[in-house]
């Protein structure tokens, strides 16, 4: 295999990771600050990628929606949250697990009607639909343009939690939940910010997706588990584990899939087993 | 599940045997029925886990896609008898579970969650990674209705198809409830109570749920035995995650506080599969609401309905 | 000098960057009545957690009759004759006092908790022995009653059956007191008192009158560490002590 074959796939896993890791972060930090996963977290991925197929529609190009789904997204999240979720509070994890999964299940039945079952194309916006020739090496213009949106995004966040006061508390907050009532915060309002900002995080790796992989109704379903390897291997809580968890596997999916095709997406559940029999806790996270 | 005084056999083991029996009698068609049987023993799983022990597996239909393709593997290719290849599929059930077991039970309560949902992914990637094995995306074929008891009786009846698929199912559901109500039942009960309490005791919590997770593995796996020797064939749908999500439900929505609620969740889920589908292709929404109204109001599935009405006011059961 | 039951060397128990515990060390020695106290936050809880296994300290050694036991977990450790009940009431509020009882012993009872095959009955000995630990926390009227619908006091009595069902050599008690009324203390303090010296009992107490009245030994913490150690005499009378407590809140 070439060297450029190589990094090509590389840049592509990358690619793929990155957009893992801008769906996975939301996932963790929330789990980190209250203790709840949510299930309907692929689902927001997939409504928000169907929002981008319909702006893409209407308006003939998808780039609107790089702003618009994630703003959806985080609708639908504090939407349910203010409709079902604040119910489950009392409850234990298991009712808000299975809440957010009968969610799931409503979001795609949902789309289902109003788009139908097949899977739909979304066209690569005018602008990035060229590629990019550096030297003797050429890689699509979208992709590189993924990576950085996706790079810009991941630097952002890191800045707002390491050099901010709100990103102490998530911080503080991440490693003893009891600690945002002491520091004389609202947790509720807190945890809303939280979770309609993990949600649009979701919505934005979806609309950034659909250009490549297009848009059908199981995507939630496969966004979900994908989003659990990478917190599990990440470990909960934590955002570097996420980025680490999530370029792996992006990268092992990439150049698997030039060596094994039918094998690809089987070697992220394979990496993930293998790391956990040695490594229970994760890569980073705490037990 | 509610454990005290449980005694194995007991009337729910009556009630269990004559809803078996009534069910073909009852149901338009002995498919259904025997439908019903396959989602009820694989619903059993889900049930064990989170009734007993307190663990939800998204999970379960990884071991049932096993017991099918390893039951159909060993009847077509092998030549095994049925009854032999339902067992062998059953233990290899046993032995997965078992395995990832080891894997998962060492995290507690959403890891567990997720990790579950992974490895049913995973089983899905797995069976269409190696087509030659499984059939891949066309299924796992042609897979012969043999006999049984020595060659005295032809699966290839629908009837006598049924009555073997309600002995094993039988045989199943006697199995958890002599689990539950044995002292084996009453440490696992602990766990899911207040595992931390538990273990201050001296039972060690994780071996505990591994063996749970191993027999639920199993009983999962005979599950999907099942399903090949209802179908003759296993589909790729078998190990995906649509089928866990379908067994848990099934437990769900008929309650977890005993096994009979899976045979009921696999009867109402069935029969509005078989009457609404026709209708209206998107009926998993009635099932999505059926399932929010179940954790929100109805704590112990349609089970305990009953009780739910009866004890309006006082503290709702402990679920 | 009495033998050394259980001791802890700079024993540390850490929560991200908080210490609850830091540089700990302990002696217990065998038949005392060892007590535990200090202000409210001094760590004497996550003590009791390190020593029982139920949280594995982040540093220091743990011996128990002189071989370590600081990773062997909560449940390993009961089986070495450790035992503890707990500060919120731990009890399984839907079993009948005499299951929760019997649920203590059959931990202790080798293979029989893997029994998956027959019905749960127990034997006429086990039965009689839950009877007799029901007794001595004085339990028997309720023998039958329904964990959950008990009096707090019966409950904490409960907990104390439960935590004497190992037969163990060394037993933590994490405030048994707390909450009970005048009458149900005295018979507590008598109870607890009953068990050293056949058995050793590390207690957790606020209520000083008591802890000062039937304790051979008082370690005191304040925030995380050891401030005084001694007979109650000495540290009814220690000024650090009474600085710790003023100090705080408590």
């Amino acid at each position: 295999m070439s060297a450029q074959v190589l990094i090509f796939g590389a840049l592509n896993g990358v690619g793929i990771g990155m957009i893992y890791f801008i769906l996975s972060v939301g996932l963790t930090m929330i789990f980190g600050l209250m203790q709840f996963v949510n299930f309907a977290h692929g689902a927001f991925y997939m409504v928000s990628a169907y929002a981008a197929f319909a702006i893409a529609q209407w308006t003939g190009s998808v780039l609107p929606a790089f702003l618009i789904s994630p703003i959806l997204a985080a609708i639908f999240a504090l939407v349910s949250e203010r409709l079902l979720l604040q119910r489950t509070y009392s409850l234990p994890h298991e009712a808000q697990i299975l809440i957010t999964f009968a969610l799931a299940i409503l979001a795609q039945e949902s789309v289902t009607m109003i788009f139908g079952t097949l899977g739909k194309n979304v066209p690569v916006p005018e602008v990035f639909s060229g590629v990019l020739i550096l030297g003797g090496f050429v890689y699509p213009s979208y992709r590189l343009f993924v990576v950085g949106v996706a790079v810009a995004v991941a630097v952002a966040m890191w800045l707002a939690i390491e050099r901010t006061r709100f990103g102490a508390m998530v911080r503080a907050a991440a490693e003893n939940a009891e600690m945002m009532g002491l520091l004389g915060f609202d947790s509720r309002k807190v945890f809303m910010a939280a979770f309609a900002f993990g949600g649009a995080l979701a919505g934005l790796a979806g609309a950034l997706a659909a250009p490549l992989r297009g848009v059908e109704p199981l995507m939630g379903r496969e966004a979900l588990a994908i989003a659990f390897v990478v917190v599990i291997l990440g470990g909960l809580g934590s955002f570097n584990g996420a980025l680490l968890a999530a370029l792996l596997i992006g990268i092992t999916q990439s150049l698997m899939s030039m060596i094994w095709p039918g094998g690809a997406h089987l070697m992220i559940y394979g990496v993930m087993t293998m790391i956990l029999a040695f490594r229970p806790t994760g890569l980073m996270g705490r037990s | 599940m509610t454990t005290e005084g449980l005694r194995f056999p007991n009337g729910t083991t009556v009630v269990i045997a004559v809803f078996l029996i009534a069910l073909p009698c009852i149901l338009p068609s002995l498919t259904l029925a025997s439908e019903i049987l396959v989602l009820a023993t694989g619903a059993l799983s889900c049930t064990l886990l989170l009734g007993s022990v307190g663990l939800l597996s998204f999970g379960q239909g990884l071991y049932f896609g096993l017991g099918a393709y390893v039951s159909a593997i060993l009847i077509r290719d092998f030549e095994l008898t049925a009854l032999a290849a339902t067992i062998v599929a059953s233990l290899a059930g046993c032995l997965l579970a078992a395995a990832a077991g080891l894997l998962i039970v060492r995290r507690q309560g959403v890891y567990f969650v997720m990790l579950t949902l992974a490895f049913a992914q995973m089983g899905f990637f797995l069976a269409l990674a190696f087509p030659r094995l499984t059939g891949g995306e066309n299924g796992f074929g042609n897979v012969p209705r043999t006999t049984i008891a020595f060659g005295q009786f032809a699966l290839s009846n629908p009837l006598l198809l049924y009555a073997f698929l309600a002995f094993l199912s039988f045989a199943a559901f006697a199995l958890v409830q002599r689990i539950v109500a044995s002292p084996f039942g009453s440490v696992l009960n602990s766990i899911r109570y207040n595992e931390s309490r538990s273990e201050a005791l001296g039972y060690d919590a994780r071996r505990f749920k591994l063996a749970a997770v191993t027999m639920a593995g199993g009983i999962a796996a005979l599950a999907g035995a099942m399903n090949t020797l209802m179908l003759s064939f296993v589909p790729l749908s078998a190990i995906d995650v649509e089928t866990s999500e379908r067994l848990l439900i099934a437990s769900l929505i008929g309650g977890v506080g005993s096994p009979l609620g899976a045979l009921i969740g696999a009867s109402v889920l069935s029969a509005m599969s078989d009457f609404l589908s026709p209708i209206w292709p998107r009926w998993s929404t009635i099932v999505a609401v059926l399932l929010i109204v179940t954790v929100l109001f109805l704590r112990d599935g349609l089970l305990g309905l009953g009780g739910v009405l009866r004890r309006q006011g006082k503290e709702m059961p402990n679920g | 000098m009495a033998e050394i039951l259980l001791s802890a060397q700079g024993l540390g128990v850490r929560f991200g960057s908080f210490n609850a515990i830091e540089d700990l060390n302990l002696s217990i020695a065998r038949g005392t009545l060892h007590s535990v106290i200090g202000p409210n936050g001094a760590g004497k809880t996550t003590l009791f957690n390190a020593l029982s296994g139920t949280r594995i300290p982040t540093q220091g050694e743990i011996r128990f009759q002189g071989h370590p036991i600081t990773n062997v977990p909560a449940y390993g450790r009961v089986h070495l004759g450790l035992s503890r009940s707990f500060q919120l009431t731990n009890i399984f509020r839907d079993l009948s006092v005499a299951e929760n009882i019997l649920l203590a012993l059959q931990a202790v009872a080798g293979r029989e908790a893997w029994a998956f095959w027959r019905n749960r009955d127990p034997l006429k000995v086990r039965k009689k022995r839950a009877a007799e630990l029901a007794d001595t926390v004085g339990l028997s009227a309720r023998f039958e009653a329904r964990a959950g619908d008990l009096s707090h006091g019966a409950q904490r009595a409960l907990e104390i059956a439960m935590a004497l069902a190992s037969d163990p050599k060394l037993l933590f008690l994490d405030e048994p007191l707390a909450g009970m009324g005048l009458d149900d203390v005295h018979r507590t303090k008598l109870l607890i008192k009953s068990l050293a010296p056949e058995r050793t009992v590390v207690l957790i107490e606020h209520n000083m009158s008591v802890v000062l009245d039937i304790s051979d030994t008082v370690t005191v913490l304040a925030q995380g560490k050891k401030i005084a150690e001694g007979s109650p005499q000495a540290i009814r009378t220690n000024v650090e002590v009474k600085n710790a407590y003023l100090g705080s809140a408590a």
